[in-house]
């Protein structure tokens, strides 16, 4: 089971298809949602840490957007990068469902799990791809 | 001359902007995807989406699609899009060492704690412009997006191996910077500070000089990337005057964490990345005030995959440092590398100037009558005197 935290993130980057269609299946057998925040798109700064006086800059703003409602008494939260309300939503959705442990939380585990997963595949494709191009150097006789 | 107020151009500039949109709607080429831009276009839309001062590669695709690949057009099209949008919220500052290499050299050293990572790139290798046959190139490139759609059973098994090697390599993937390294051997300046100032919001403040290094670091990340090399490339020169040129420590392309603090929580999400690229540039500190027995270094950061200007931005930061923080550099850098305002100030001057032209042209009309009546005067008053001087 991941933490609040974790499941937001993944939620965060789960594709936007199974995501919105997960949200609609969830709409269909809980109680009607109430709107609290948004969904709202809008920009969020990144300040990055630099290693020569270790003070902070800013490097520059990210879109994002983000939302929350409330499903059943329970709130569910969601922020993802980019400019897209819909999934945002659907994310929020996903998230309270599994906060109130609704008929279809074990479903959206198991997307988050798929996400899991493909991020892990993601990054070993990608390191099998850079690896190679590691530089070995051979000592030259004098 | 008098002047008279006139209107009119209306119907001509609705004509010529119905120009722009027909041809960009109707050029005989089919329509330009966004995909297309930020998968294949990735310099180009990192420079736009670093220069617009704002992480969106659909929305940097549209505006380069949209400005027809002006990339100093398509960076003002982001920002302005940026400064109609709220402020969500402020993301955790994240430490520079949590970049993610896809690439890591060290120029200075060939030792180093951790790889000198190539990664991808043509650095070491010829460029000639590519003449393959058109029909074949794109069948070769369709053939590549299908395998990558469906990996192979021995691809997904390559992967699923390399996972394992990952997990060896981790430490390898995060190595010691150079820095830590001149650190541990006390042969760099230490100018690390005990406080944590808050940085300067250059969204927010106008910028000037004695902003601090953090805005002055912002600017440069900001800047357009041509007049930051340029302005690099008119300082080489050392308080010396001689041609001093910087040794490289890491330079690194890779990604950054997005992190924000989750509400009911207060833990970190993590809501993706952004790809950044992040030099070190290490001086021979050789000025009759500087401590010469050991090196001082700069440092640039820049979104997306930029070399040269993160390089550029590196070494202007130790110049800067270098000349101090009032000086002559340090406001170069700050007032003149924006694309935005250098582009803006250049272009305003295609805008009717019907009526300073002609006050000038009325002025040296003027000049001349009061030139031509002066020399008549002349002329007369010499000729009375030498009238005189003969009675």
């Amino acid at each position: 089971m991941p933490t609040r935290e974790e499941l937001a993130g993944l939620l965060a980057t789960a594709a936007a298809a199974p995501l919105r269609h997960l949200a609609d299946a969830v709409l269909e057998t809980s109680p009607p949602p109430v709107l609290l925040d948004g969904p709202t798109v809008g920009t969020a700064p990144l300040h990055v840490r630099e290693p020569v006086e270790r003070i902070r800059f800013g490097l520059i703003d990210v879109l994002v957007t983000r939302a929350e409602i409330e499903l059943d008494g329970h709130r569910g939260w969601a922020m993802r990068m980019g400019d897209d309300r819909a999934s945002t939503l659907a994310a929020a959705v996903c998230d309270a469902e599994v906060q109130r442990n609704g008929p279809l939380a074990a479903d959206v585990l198991a997307l988050c799990e798929l996400v899991a997963a493909e991020h892990a595949a993601d990054r070993a494709r990608r390191w099998a791809e850079l690896e190679p191009t590691i530089v070995h150097f051979e000592e030259l006789d004098a | 001359m008098g002047y008279v107020a006139a209107r009119g151009g209306t119907e001509a500039i609705a004509a010529a902007e119905e120009l722009v949109r027909r041809h960009r709607l109707h050029a005989a080429a089919p329509w330009l995807e966004l995909e297309q831009l930020t998968e294949r276009l990735r310099y180009l839309t990192d420079r736009v989406m670093g220069e617009g001062g704002l992480w969106a590669p659909e929305l940097a695709a549209r505006a380069i699609r949209q400005a027809e690949g002006d990339v100093i057009e398509a960076a003002h099209l982001l920002r302005a899009h940026r400064s109609t949008l709220p402020r969500l919220c402020r993301l955790r500052a994240v430490d520079a060492d949590g970049l993610d290499p896809l690439r890591r050299i060290v120029p200075a050293f060939r030792e180093v704690p951790g790889p000198q990572l190539l990664g991808r790139t043509l650095d070491y290798t010829g460029r000639l412009l590519d003449l393959a046959d058109e029909d074949r190139a794109r069948d070769d490139a369709a053939g590549a997006a299908g395998a990558r759609v469906e990996p192979t059973e021995f691809e997904t098994t390559l992967a699923g191996e390399a996972t394992d090697r990952a997990a060896e390599e981790r430490s390898a993937r995060f190595p010691q910077r150079l820095l830590d390294v001149l650190r541990d051997h006390d042969l760099v300046v230490e100018r690390r500070r005990p406080d944590d100032p808050e940085p300067v919001d250059i969204s927010s403040f106008a910028v000037r000089p004695g902003i601090g290094r953090s805005g002055v670091l912002s600017v440069m990340a900001r800047a357009e990337t041509g007049a930051l090399v340029n302005l690099w490339y008119r300082n080489i020169l050392g308080p010396d005057n001689h041609l001093h040129e910087v040794t490289l420590g890491e330079v690194r392309h890779g990604e950054l964490p997005v992190l924000v603090t989750h509400p009911h929580t207060g833990g970190d999400v993590r809501l993706g990345v952004v790809r950044a690229t992040e030099v070190e540039a290490i001086e021979d500190l050789n000025g009759a005030e500087e401590d010469r027995t050991r090196f001082d270094v700069g440092y640039g950061l820049v979104a997306g995959h930029n070399e040269r200007k993160a390089i550029a931005m590196a070494n202007l930061d130790i110049a800067v440092h270098r000349h101090g923080a009032d000086g002559a550099l340090e406001q170069s850098v700050l007032m003149t590398t924006d694309g935005l305002d250098a582009s803006g100030f250049l272009e305003h001057l295609k805008l009717p100037h019907y009526v300073t032209f002609r006050s000038m042209i009325e002025r040296k009309q003027a000049m001349r009558t009061d030139r031509a009546r002066q020399q008549r005067t002349g002329r007369h008053n010499r000729g009375a005197n030498e009238n005189g001087a003969q009675r």
